[in-house]
């Protein structure tokens, strides 16, 4: 993967095979290409070599190969994000936030609110649902991420430093919900500067100037470190 | 392990004016590549300079004649520079507001760094007044080339030709006066960022409009309506003058009195949409416009008051058409042809300003929301969602001012003409034909602004 006018490339000779509800930590320093690889795989940037292959519902789409809409498709239905940022629409409600990814489905928007009422309760929110972001706190907003990732059915879930902006004890409750996703099926891949963080999940990536220098299992099977809080 | 650098000692602090000096051209020349942001604003102020320039240049082509006419002639030339002068003042507060987007989060960052409010104030006039500045330059260029074009208009049998042209120290008045404009705009748009700097970084909710505005709004109505019943007698009492003074004051009170409702009944209308709405982009355009029903007010506020001059024309127009030219002399005659071509050309140019303004708000509005397109993208919605949202959002709120500004021309001007000259064909035609362009245009500016989407989601990055 090369920038336009970049001199080295972005990411090089990256081999990944990645089980269905596996979770995968890929770290190395600022620059080294964590968040163009989850880019790449998440079909948000199309790689300029090389191919990237999703086990979705229909069977395998080779992700580079599709065209915008396809791969906005698959974004809205096979793929959740919850990013440092959060990605959330600051005019939606909390609510509205989760609701609105069912609704792209089509979905009716009653169902789509209770579908998102159910998942924001689950995950320690109920309350806050007609909350818009500014009236959370940061580990709210990841909640309510959180919630919109999972609320479609997402078999595969992309993390780009989701802990990032929150406090340690935030970080790991923020963290447990992520992981509890991977025993419920989906796949979770997070990209993070934060050894506690990788250490959580049951493999390491790690990337030093484009290329994967190591790629190792957790000693330990990842489990979340407290109870999910409800 | 080496160890830390100490701190060195500050400086003694530099006064406002020489810290504001060494930080501009910091500023100036800070591009990032984002080459849009900064020509939309200097395009804007050059369409503001080229426009009051042919306004001005075409109006003091009236001035030229000295027979029995020439009064009639200055005094619909004063009135349609009165009706222009707004939707001018609009499309330069618009380009101020552009300027001073870009600027605000920088400005309250550095508020946050401890700059003073002087410094602030001061860097803020020096950018807004040399953004402004070039564009005015820009815009006298532009002026030299749409006045041949006007001149080509015809009044009392004669083309305007070199008449389109203002006496040479108009030229660096216009600059300086546009100079102005976008440094005085730009300091009462710096009283958020100045008063509470972290209410610009942290995106606090927009104030509420209060129903009192509902209040106000129609008593201006009323009085508007008083005051046009007493134009015969004001005349009587202070001639013409008096009667463009209190025209004059008639329509900036009405446009005072719709900007002082519009973003009340927006906000009500908006919140009914945002409980009902069952697609993305019904949601999603009924919450943009709720997140400052204000700002959506004013993206299309223009086309107020060319709704307003659209109805005043359509029953000018009648008149006119009604009027029997048998017995008239001549001169008599070109004065009813004139005033048919003069009242199209004030609403023509009306709209080319709205259309200004509009495109300016909406391209503006798009650049701000850069991080809500691009998150989005990431969420899988299709753009033609993202599309329809910001179409939506515009439109509503367009619908809301181009029928109240028409509704109160014709609450005002009713009584004065009556049914006969309203249901004149030739009226309803016009005013028909003035909304129709006005939506074409602000359909057409938002389309124009929806192409920017695309380079906002090649560089994502720069929007997170």
């Amino acid at each position: 993967m090369q920038y336009p006018g970049g001199t080295t490339p972005a990411l090089d000779a990256v081999d990944l095979d990645i089980a269905a509800g596996e979770s995968v930590a890929i770290m190395g320093a600022s620059g080294s290409g964590k968040t163009t690889l989850l880019h790449c795989l998440a079909g948000i940037l199309r790689p300029t070599a090389g191919s990237v292959t999703f086990a979705s519902a229909q069977g395998p789409v080779r992700v580079e190969s599709l065209d915008d809409g396809e791969r906005s498709r698959l974004r809205r239905e096979e793929l959740g994000f919850v990013f440092q940022q959060g990605l959330l629409l600051d005019e939606l409600t909390a609510l509205e936030n989760v609701a609105v990814a069912r609704m792209l489905a089509g979905v009716p928007r009653g169902q789509a609110e209770a579908e998102a009422a159910q998942w924001l309760q689950y995950l320690g929110l109920a309350g806050l649902e007609q909350r818009r972001l500014g009236e959370l706190s940061g580990g709210q907003a990841q909640r309510v991420a959180i919630a919109r990732a999972q609320v479609t059915g997402a078999r595969l879930i992309f993390a780009d430093e989701p802990t990032g902006a929150l406090d340690s004890a935030t970080s790991v409750e923020v963290l447990d919900l992520l992981l509890s996703a991977t025993q419920q099926g989906r796949t979770l891949v997070v990209v993070t500067h934060d050894a506690d963080v990788a250490r959580r999940c049951a493999r390491t990536v790690v990337l030093r100037d484009g290329r994967v220098v190591s790629d190792t299992a957790a000693a330990a099977p990842a489990v979340p470190a407290t109870e999910v809080s409800r | 392990m080496t160890a830390a650098p100490a701190a060195l000692p500050g400086a003694r602090p530099a006064g406002a004016l020489t810290t504001a000096w060494r930080l501009a051209p910091l500023f100036a020349r800070r591009r990032d590549g984002d080459r849009l942001a900064t020509v939309l604003p200097v395009a804007a102020f050059a369409v503001v300079t080229a426009l009051l320039l042919v306004v001005l240049g075409g109006a003091q082509a009236f001035f030229r004649w000295d027979d029995d006419l020439a009064f009639t002639y200055e005094a619909f030339a004063i009135i349609a520079v009165v009706l222009l002068l707004v939707p001018l003042a609009t499309v330069g507060a618009s380009a101020a507001r552009l300027a001073a987007r870009r600027r605000d989060e920088r400005l309250a960052s550095l508020r946050l760094l401890g700059a003073t409010t002087g410094t602030i104030t001061v860097l803020t006039v020096l950018e807004a007044a040399a953004t402004a500045l070039v564009g005015a330059v820009v815009g006298v260029a532009g002026y030299a080339v749409l006045a041949p074009v006007v001149g080509l208009l015809r009044f009392r049998g004669e083309a305007l030709g070199s008449q389109m042209w203002v006496p040479w120290w108009w030229l660096p008045l216009a600059v300086l006066g546009v100079g102005l404009l976008a440094a005085a705009s730009a300091v009462v748009g710096l009283r958020a960022v100045v008063v509470t700097p972290l209410g610009v970084r942290t995106r606090q909710r927009a104030g509420t409009a209060h129903w009192v505005r509902v209040l106000i709004a129609v008593g201006v109505l009323l009085l508007g309506m008083v005051l046009m019943q007493m134009l015969g007698v004001l005349g009587n009492l202070g001639g013409v003058v008096a009667i463009i003074a209190t025209l004059a004051a008639i329509f900036g009170g009405m446009l005072l009195a719709l900007d002082a409702l519009g973003p009340w009944f927006v906000r009500v209308r908006s919140r009914r949409q945002a409980r009902k709405a069952q697609t993305v982009p019904k949601l999603l355009a009924a919450r943009m416009v709720l997140e400052d029903p204000k700002a959506a007010w004013r993206q299309v506020s223009g086309v107020a008051m060319t709704s307003f001059v659209g109805v005043f024309g359509a029953v000018g127009l009648a008149l006119t058409h009604m009027t029997s030219t048998e017995g008239m002399d001549a001169d008599e005659k070109w004065l009813m042809q004139d005033i048919s071509t003069g009242v199209l050309v004030t609403v023509a140019i009306s709209f080319l300003m709205v259309a200004c303004s509009v495109g300016i708000n909406q391209a503006a509005g798009t650049l701000d929301r850069a991080a809500v397109h691009v998150s989005l993208d990431r969420l899988g919605v299709p753009r033609s969602v993202m599309s329809e949202a910001s179409r939506r959002a515009v439109m509503s709120a367009l619908w809301m001012v181009a029928g109240g500004s028409a509704l109160c021309a014709a609450v005002l001007i009713f009584p004065l003409v009556g049914m006969a000259i309203f249901i004149q064909p030739i009226a309803i035609a016009t005013a028909l034909a003035v909304f129709a362009l006005g939506f074409l245009a602000v359909r057409g500016a938002a389309a124009l602004s929806a192409r920017l989407v695309p380079g906002i989601l090649a560089r994502p990055e720069r929007a997170l």
